[in-house]
């Protein structure tokens, strides 16, 4: 395994292009071979070879691409490594975690008093990316592990329009995510600008380790832990879809190095996503007690909100967003 | 057991394009897809040099490898062939292919590209040999019929050569002895690994590619 | 991985395709039998097939199609390049269903390029004429062939009545049959006119004229074969591997097995020169000064053959002092290639011989077209390597059959057989069409145009547009009748559509509707006609080693198309003289047969030997292609053993005497019968006083052992040779001679007993010459330099200016005037550039036949101009992007696409020509009738080049224009 070699590489060799000038003797000479173990065969080409082609195909005119090897070593070892890897171990983690700590409870039980937290868009918005993102990883997942997990139980026969499907599933559910996105980006953006107070939640874990509870850093409408959520997924997201795209047009605006580059781009984000968002749906599940609720129905417990994100609670009850509250003053 | 590879001599290819246009008569292939091509080197300067270039039916066939579907077969030859049944045009194996042999019928894919074409050594699909239907998806079935693929078979200059490996190498390097140069054959480490003599059964045969 | 069928798969390669496609290592010392050992398809591999059962075992033919369905192989040549490469067709139900290698052809060997591996598209013929078209007030509309013989009839004849038979300009076609160009010919003269021409006018006129006029004949000396015992080329002016790429093979055998120095002299690096051991590149246009270049340091060093001068070259030393002015300071002045070079190149030339020339269009398509022959002919005089066996002129022609049109006589100058057009001519003719003399002479307007040159298609536009006090005839030229040409064949593109406008009548006959058809400016008057290719009908052709090919036919002429012949015919009869014309030729269902025709040639072409090849033999040499040597082309085995593939001509006397051909011309190391020969005495017996025999040199066997004239009965007399006549003999030549039988001759006895009697005492009928190193016929004897109309050096031309303005074919020539005018203008400057033309290996001709083809329209898909990146950087220009190219005359111009390489020199521009079909940056589409227009469309080249005419052929300059490129 060579993990991140062949992103390396390929960057190297797009970088410089490189124009192998083949060893060419023309005219017999002193060079001349006297055996015929003396004349070459296998030469080899490490270089990219480049040439003129009349067809008006500019992939064409590559003769040898040997990056294509190293691309291979990436499709057939590093990308699942990664994938598999990283969710995998992100899982084991998370079950440490919670066999360590249990479900977060809030600390002062629930009140019973309701704060809105996400309204119809904002629940809009994110399952219709939740919904297509986990659409797309479970297809991606289908063409990258199928062929050594699927096709030996179900043979190629059947896994073939499994992956079709699954390939058409992939390309058409990237337009509601892109959607999704866009609107998460629009909705959440200005609650999302790091902020001082991140700091110090980033430097307490969030409080996720103090077993006594009630200890939350304070936080605004997101915590640093939710932003780094909301950034990655936007983030990764967009530079998901723009390799995705770039690949649904093959060769429309680079040649081959760049559409492995685009590949190997899209693979590595695609493993630190699905990582990130199992850590996302954890928290957001069983991880914690009452914090479901904000994405189910969009809103929370007084409580919850108080414990989490007081800076915001306080700015919900000011707005009359607290079920049986006034607003203050 | 033959093992059978294509070696261009690139001191004899003119780039007269016959290759190319034999493999489009013996089986239809339709314009947009160039099972072969010809690809000129140092074009206009001392030393220009071109080569024709098809899939070269490697040893370790990336292409094979980097499938997700796992379409790909390998004959007791060394010919590397493709299932279309099973190809779900996914556009991997180009990426993964040293010689830019993969074709598809189109080039934009919200859907799909369609079932991959590429040069089948004139030796069919998986289908039964001489079928209609093997002709139709991949073009005439040459090997079956005991003839070599066109391409060599009508090269005007006898550059490209098909056939046998070994064979193909003794004429190779007979050929350059007696001309008193030669400059490799052009894609031989990059299809058949520097070690190999042409044996199915050598490093990186049939049976160890894939994953 | 799954592993495929693998028993099926190894045990059932028989395999035979693999032995023969790997011919070289036959040739290297690995025997079929250790081949096939090796491969490990032994004895054992075959018997295995045996073994399988029945099922796995299949026709090698039970292609792809139509499993089940008888399979017909029939075996024709290729119709594009004059190489005649042979194409064996595999046929279903009358269709052809697929192509396989030739492996028996002693020419290609199985091989073929682009445009022969891709013949069978020909006769899928979606984009052919598919019926009779005549175009109404600007549509197209379908007609019968009934409707469409009957109204072109009724216009010809109206035409003929108003302004004579020379109104009527026929246009014939290298890529007829040798029969079809024979029959085209005849066609012309029971019309009444001299005024019939074809493409060899445009590619290699210049070549005939030149060669002929040096030792006799007008044809390649050598063949491509023969290359192979060469022990240095020079390519000069030719770019083999696009334009004949399988004699690539031979060549490249050559350079290899010989290592033989590989010379390629031209102003672009082409294809060919990509593979030179030596590339000198030259400025377009100076040819002359490269073979004087070369000859300067030959004399200098007294590399050339002597002996072989003294006995067998005439005016060598005129040479010798014209070569003198030609120091190496001089030539490196005028052609831009350095002294040293050219001094490497005449010593690789002189100390590896034999050596070979080998040149093609860039020799020939100038204004000192000739010259530039003749010079190059010199060279090889002088170094001996003429009529030696890896010697020779090897002189590649252009369409599959330019070489048997010309020979059959599609020119302006001559019947067939190159007779000329004097009485006797006419009176040979009569004799051998079995008409009256007077019956021909009263087709003709007079007496003197019967004998005058006709108009070449390099002008005919000129001819239209002329006002009747300005052409030597009565009448502008007011109808064409254009047989398989392309419309963007000649130069001034401009002035040719301002001509097609004015004709009355414009007749396409062609597979392809051709860029005649496309010329919005016509709207009326115009008629296309459906004829089928080669590969539909069947007949002999000549491919440029003078081998005759029998093609046979494949399918029958597709849609509603029919051959040559048949079209001919339908004329001929519908204009009232068919009776007379094809007296003596069999007419089946309206459609002559050609091996009559081909017959009647054999009785008449006695001059180039065109009488041996009679379809019986030829037909056998097709059958028993694998018994020719690959290299020699001799039989020495089987029916045809001793003759030289199709028995390339001279092929002496009747068939019956079994002449086998002359593979190498005027080689005196074999005896007449065995295909040696001495050059021609055509020129008399001496000149002011020095003989023009040859100098005790003859042909091996020969009972005359030094120089002699041609036979004549009054020369067997002297001999005493004229009692071996037989009585049959001595009565035809008593009926020909009449009162003055001393005065038949070889060429016009029709009984060949005079060549029958020369041949038995070794002699060749056309007696024993010197070649002639001063051609004083021609207007420069001793080539000298011409500077092009167009000159891109304007301070040379006073030094070498072109020659006076003269009249010839019936027309003014204009040529010193309009160089001084052009060198004293301004133009250098606002067109900076050197233009030149040539040849892509996709295409062929005019390009509209291959441009339809979409497994060759797909390889070249736009029309370009390739510039130096140094030019395009300096200009702006990028790889790929349009330009406009602006030639000096008639506001021509052309929008192309710049393609941006080192294989064009600074300041030089060079475009393909092989486009059409949009014009100064329109598309002509539209125009085309429907569904005939090619996939490809591009602009002419010829919309930008210029004037400019040989004084022998009235070939003209492609080569070198001026032009300016700007970004468009």
């Amino acid at each position: 395994m060579r993990p991140l070699h062949a992103l390396l590489l390929l960057i190297v060799l797009l970088a410089a292009p490189t124009f192998a000038q083949a060893q060419l003797y023309q005219v017999p000479g002193q060079n001349s071979p006297t055996t015929k173990e003396q004349v070459p065969l296998y030469v080899p080409q490490d270089d990219k070879v480049i040439g003129r082609v009349s067809i008006p195909d500019e992939k064409l005119a590559v003769l040898v691409q040997p990056e294509g090897r190293e691309w291979r070593e990436w499709r057939s070892h590093t990308l699942r490594l990664a994938i598999g890897g990283l969710a995998i171990g992100m899982t084991a983690v998370l079950a440490i975690f919670f066999l360590y700590r249990g479900t977060i409870r809030i600390h002062g039980g629930r009140s019973r008093r309701l704060v809105l937290r996400f309204n119809w868009a904002d629940r809009f918005a994110h399952w219709t990316t939740a919904v297509s993102f986990l659409i797309m990883a479970l297809t991606g997942v289908i063409l990258t592990f199928g062929r050594p997990l699927l096709i030996p139980l179900i043979g190629h026969q059947a896994f073939t329009p499994l992956a079709e499907y699954a390939k058409s599933l992939h390309n058409f559910v990237s337009v509601p995510f892109v959607v999704g996105l866009l609107m998460i980006l629009a909705l959440w953006l200005r609650d999302n600008v790091p902020e001082k107070a991140d700091w110090i939640w980033i430097r307490t874990a969030g409080g996720l380790f103090s077993k006594a509870g009630g200890h939350h850093p304070e936080a605004g409408r997101f915590n640093a832990g939710q932003k780094m959520v909301f950034w990655s997924i936007v983030l990764g997201g967009i530079g998901m879809a723009a390799t995705g795209y770039l690949m649904m047009v093959p060769f429309a605006f680079t040649g081959i190095g760049g559409m492995q580059i685009m590949h190997v781009i899209h693979g590595l984000l695609a493993a630190g996503l699905i990582a990130a968002v199992i850590g996302h749906i954890y928290i957001g599940t069983i991880g914690m007690e009452g914090a479901f609720d904000a994405m189910g129905c969009g809103v929370v417990d007084e409580n919850w909100a108080m414990e989490h994100h007081r800076r915001w609670y306080e700015e919900q009850l000011r707005k009359g967003y607290v079920e049986g509250r006034q607003p203050a003053e | 057991m033959a093992r059978m590879k294509f070696l261009c001599d690139a001191e004899r290819c003119i780039e007269c394009n016959a290759c190319v246009t034999a493999c489009k008569n013996e089986h239809e292939v339709p314009w947009g897809i160039n099972r072969r091509r010809l690809v000129t080197l140092n074009d206009g300067k001392p030393g220009e040099r071109s080569i024709s270039m098809a899939c070269m039916h490697c040893n370790d066939p990336p292409c094979a490898a980097v499938c997700p579907v796992d379409c790909f077969l390998q004959t007791a030859d060394g010919v590397v062939l493709h299932s279309k049944d099973l190809c779900i045009g996914c556009g991997y194996c180009f990426y993964a292919c040293p010689f830019g042999a993969p074709q598809y019928p189109r080039t934009t894919d919200f859907g799909s590209r369609g079932k991959m074409d590429k040069c089948t050594f004139c030796a069919g699909g998986p289908e039964p040999d001489g079928s209609v239907e093997e002709y139709q998806k991949y073009g005439a079935n040459r090997l079956a019929e005991g003839k070599l693929p066109l391409c060599a078979e009508m090269c005007s200059t006898r550059a490209l050569m098909a056939g046998d490996g070994a064979v193909l190498a003794d004429i190779y390097q007979e050929r350059s002895l007696r001309r008193g140069y030669g400059s490799g054959a052009p894609g031989w480490s990059t299809a058949y690994g520097r070690n190999d003599r042409g044996s199915p059964f050598g490093p990186g045969g049939p049976g160890t590619g894939g994953a | 991985m799954l592993v495929k069928r693998s028993s099926a798969k190894a045990a059932g390669a028989k395999r035979s395709g693999l032995i023969a496609a790997l011919a070289d290592s036959l040739e290297s010392g690995v025997s079929r039998r250790g081949f096939l050992r090796r491969s490990g398809l032994a004895a054992g591999g075959i018997a295995a097939v045996g073994a399988l059962p029945g099922a796995m075992i299949r026709k090698a033919e039970a292609g792809p199609i139509l499993p089940n369905v008888e399979v017909v192989t029939r075996k024709n040549v290729c119709t594009h390049c004059s190489v005649g490469c042979t194409v064996i067709a595999e046929v279903q139900n009358g269709v052809w269903v697929g192509q396989e290698p030739g492996w028996e052809s002693p020419i290609n060997q199985g091989t073929h390029c682009a445009k022969g591996a891709s013949v069978r598209e020909l006769t899928k013929g979606t984009r052919r004429v598919k019926y009779p078209l005549k175009l109404v007030d600007g549509v197209w509309q379908r007609i019968g062939w009934d409707q469409a013989i009957e109204e072109i009839g009724n216009q010809l004849m109206d035409i003929r009545k108003a302004s004579g038979p020379d109104a009527v300009f026929w246009l014939g076609s290298a890529k007829f049959s040798n029969e079809g160009a024979y029959l085209y010919r005849k066609l012309a003269a029971f019309w009444g006119t001299n005024n019939v021409d074809h493409q060899a006018r445009i590619c290699h006129s210049t070549t005939v004229a030149g060669v002929a006029n040096t030792w006799g004949y007008g044809a390649m000396t050598n063949s491509y074969n023969d290359i192979q015992n060469s022990k240095a080329l020079v390519i000069v002016g030719g770019n083999p591997a696009e334009a004949h790429p399988v004699s690539m093979q031979h060549m490249l055998r050559g350079k290899e097995h010989n290592r033989a120095p590989f010379i390629v002299i031209d102003p672009r690096f082409t294809r060919t020169a990509a593979h030179a051991t030596e590339y000198v590149r030259i400025r377009p246009g100076t040819d002359i000064p490269v073979a004087w270049g070369l000859l300067w340091h030959i004399f200098e060093n007294g590399w050339e053959d002597k002996e072989y001068i003294r006995q067998r070259v005439y005016g060598m030393d005129e040479i010798r002092a014209e070569v003198k002015k030609w120091t190496p300071e001089e030539v490196e002045r005028v052609t831009g290639a350095p002294g040293s070079q050219l001094r490497r190149v005449a010593e690789a030339l002189a100390k590896n011989k034999p050596s070979t020339v080998i040149w093609c269009m860039g020799v020939t398509q100038h204004t000192v077209g000739t010259a530039n022959v003749r010079a190059l002919s010199i060279l090889q005089l002088a170094l001996g390597n003429i009529g030696v066996a890896g010697g020779g002129a090897n002189i590649y022609r252009g369409h599959c059959n330019v070489q048997g049109a010309t020979d059959f006589g599609l020119d302006v100058s001559t019947l067939p057989a190159y007779y000329g057009l004097a009485e006797g001519a006419w009176k040979h003719f009569a004799r051998a069409w079995d008409v009256d003399y007077d019956y021909l002479k009263g087709r003709f307007a007079t007496k003197d145009l019967m004998e005058a040159k006709g108009i070449p298609t390099t002008r005919w536009f000129d001819a239209v547009l002329a006002k009747p006090g300005e052409i030597d005839q009565p009448s502008p030229l007011r109808a064409m009748m254009c047989f398989g040409h392309g419309g963007n064949t000649v130069t001034r593109m401009p002035e040719m559509v301002k001509g097609l406008e004015k004709l009355s009548l414009l007749v396409i006959a062609d597979p392809h509707p051709t860029t005649f058809a496309a010329i919005k400016e016509r709207r009326n008057g115009t008629y296309i006609l459906p004829a089928c290719t080669q590969f539909e009908t069947d007949g002999s052709r000549t491919c440029s080693n003078r081998s005759m090919q029998w093609g046979e036919k494949v399918v029958e002429p597709i849609f509603e198309s029919k051959d040559d012949y048949a079209i001919i015919y339908l004329l001929a009869r519908k204009l009232g003289f068919a009776d007379e014309m094809f007296k003596h030729i069999t007419v089946e269902k309206d459609r002559p047969v050609p091996e009559d025709i081909l017959r009647e040639m054999n009785r008449s072409c006695l001059s180039i030997g065109a009488t041996g090849q009679s379809p019986e033999r030829l037909k056998m040499h097709m059958k028993h292609q694998a018994d020719f040597d690959k290299i020699t082309m001799r039989a020495s085995s089987g029916p045809c053993a001793g003759d030289y593939y199709g028995l390339p001509w001279p092929s002496w006397g009747h068939p019956e005497i079994r002449h086998p051909g002359s593979a190498v011309l005027y080689d005196t190391s074999k005896h007449v019968m065995d295909g040696g020969g001495v050059f021609r005495a055509r020129f008399g017996v001496e000149r002011n006083g020095v003989s023009l025999l040859a100098d005790g040199s003859y042909s091996k066997g020969s009972e005359i052992e030094d120089g002699y004239p041609e036979f004549t009965m009054a020369v067997l007399k002297k001999l005493g040779w004229d009692k071996d006549l037989t009585p049959d003999e001595m009565r035809v030549i008593q009926a020909i001679g009449g009162t003055d039988v001393d005065n038949v001759s070889w060429q016009t006895d029709l009984s060949m007993g005079i060549i029958r009697v020369a041949l038995k005492h070794g002699c060749v009928p056309h007696g024993n010459a010197k070649a002639r190193a001063v051609a004083w016929n021609l207007p420069d004897p001793v080539p000298v330099h011409r500077e092009p109309i167009y000159s891109p050096r304007p301070e040379l031309v006073k030094a070498y200016p072109a020659i006076e303005d003269r009249r010839d074919f019936r027309l003014v020539q204009l040529a010193r005037s309009l160089q001084f005018k052009v060198a004293d203008s301004d133009l250098r400057q606002r067109f900076p550039m050197v233009l030149t033309s040539g040849r892509l290996v996709e295409y062929e001709g005019g390009g509209e036949e291959t441009r339809s083809n979409p497994w060759l329209a797909e390889l070249q898909q736009s029309m370009f101009a390739e510039i130096n990146t140094k030019d395009a950087e300096r200009l702006g220009i990028r790889d790929g992007a349009w330009v406009w190219v602006y030639g000096p005359e008639d506001g021509g111009k052309a929008k192309v696409k710049a393609l941006v390489t080192d294989r064009v020199g600074g300041g030089t521009v060079f475009m393909p020509f092989h486009f059409s079909g949009f014009w100064q940056g329109d598309s002509l589409r539209g125009n085309y009738p429907p569904d005939t227009d090619p996939i490809v469309l591009g602009e002419p080249v010829n919309g930008v080049t210029t004037y400019g005419y040989d004084p022998v052929t009235f070939m003209q300059e492609t080569k070198v224009t001026l032009c300016r490129v700007e970004p468009a």
